[in-house]
């Protein structure tokens, strides 16, 4: 729950699940973005986070008009889903060995140019790619998906202080990954 | 807040005490207040992690995937007709031409034949009724 007590999503899956178009529009509008950024970054597979933001999406279709505002922040309950299909295709790929890994991006930039943003970004990414699962999905929901540290906590069903361990220990790989790019100014 | 936890949540949470744990950022401004210095050596350095890591940009989600998502909302639905609606307007088609079928008949029928027809009992009213489908049973949801 917000600090104001109010959730801002109640309202609107409120009406989403009362069949209002403009409210569904606004929904998807307000959170796909949300859904899929937490998914291609933790599977690393575009198609893959695609279809799990369809997949959240038809859960959210399926409960929004039994959604009991107060019980649940509406944003927490769906990254809750998000993360358990995301959980679900990794555990598969963990008890399938010999199946292809998805293709992470380049890390480098093309020899012929310097390092441009989009660069960074991919060696940005394939770093948090290369993270034990655990750090990249604190980092991904604490400083991409700006979630709060209780919840964070909540939603991987961890204490605090290991949330702030996985983080710690998370940025530090990624420095050290990233060395050439954060040199100190 | 000593120098040990402003590190160590410089360390979990980057260079922005703006994202720290809300529980922490008072105490954490006091001491950037007091250390001034010292808390700005330690937030530029987490900052630069910070800089790096927001490089990596989210692609946009594709207009297919959000009009797909939004396609199967309950509200996708709506613009749609229903299954039972089309059942029910194949019915009703289908009765209209069994009627158009027994006027032409009758139209055509030798004299004999209309007169039999004229003399026989009217089809009950619910003859046709099988072929339109009950809105309760509708499904088409």
């Amino acid at each position: 729950m917000t600090p104001g007590g109010a959730d801002p999503d109640d309202e609107l899956v409120a009406r989403a699940g009362r069949g209002d178009a403009a409210a569904v529009r606004a929904l998807v509008a307000r959170k796909l973005g949300r859904v899929l950024a937490l998914a291609e970054r933790l599977l690393g597979d575009a198609a893959e986070a695609e279809d799990v933001a369809q997949e959240t999406f038809l859960r959210v279709w399926r409960h929004a008009a039994a959604w009991r505002p107060g019980r649940a922040k509406f944003d927490t309950w769906l990254h809750r889903v998000a993360l358990n299909l995301c959980y679900d295709r990794l555990r598969r790929r963990r008890e399938r060995p010999t199946a292809e890994p998805p293709d992470q991006p380049d890390p480098g930039p093309a020899p012929d140019r310097g390092l441009e943003a989009e660069d960074v970004g991919r060696r940005v990414r394939a770093a948090l790619s290369a993270l034990p699962e655990r750090q990249r999905e604190a980092i991904v929901l604490c400083h991409y998906q700006a979630l709060g540290n209780i919840e964070a906590a909540g939603l991987m069903g961890v204490s605090v202080e290991a949330l702030e361990s996985l983080l710690a220990r998370g940025r530090r790989a990624l420095r050290g990954a990233l060395a050439d790019l954060a040199g100190p100014h | 807040m000593t120098e040990e936890r402003f590190r160590t949540l410089a360390d979990a949470h980057g260079g922005d005490i703006g994202r720290w744990p809300a529980a922490d950022q008072a105490a954490a401004r006091a001491f950037a207040a007091g250390q001034a210095m010292l808390a700005a050596q330690i937030l530029a350095e987490a900052g630069r992690l910070d800089v790096l890591l927001f490089a990596d940009r989210a692609v946009a989600p594709s207009a297919e995937l959000r009009e797909a998502i939004i396609a199967r909302a309950p509200t996708g639905r709506a613009g749609r007709p229903r299954r039972w609606a089309m059942g029910a307007g194949l019915g009703l088609g289908l009765a209209a031409a069994c009627a158009a079928g027994v006027a032409a008949g009758v139209l055509l029928a030798p004299p004999s034949v209309v007169r039999l027809l004229a003399g026989a009992p009217s089809p009950p009213a619910d003859d046709v009724s099988g072929l339109v489908a009950p809105a309760g049973q509708a499904g088409g949801v």
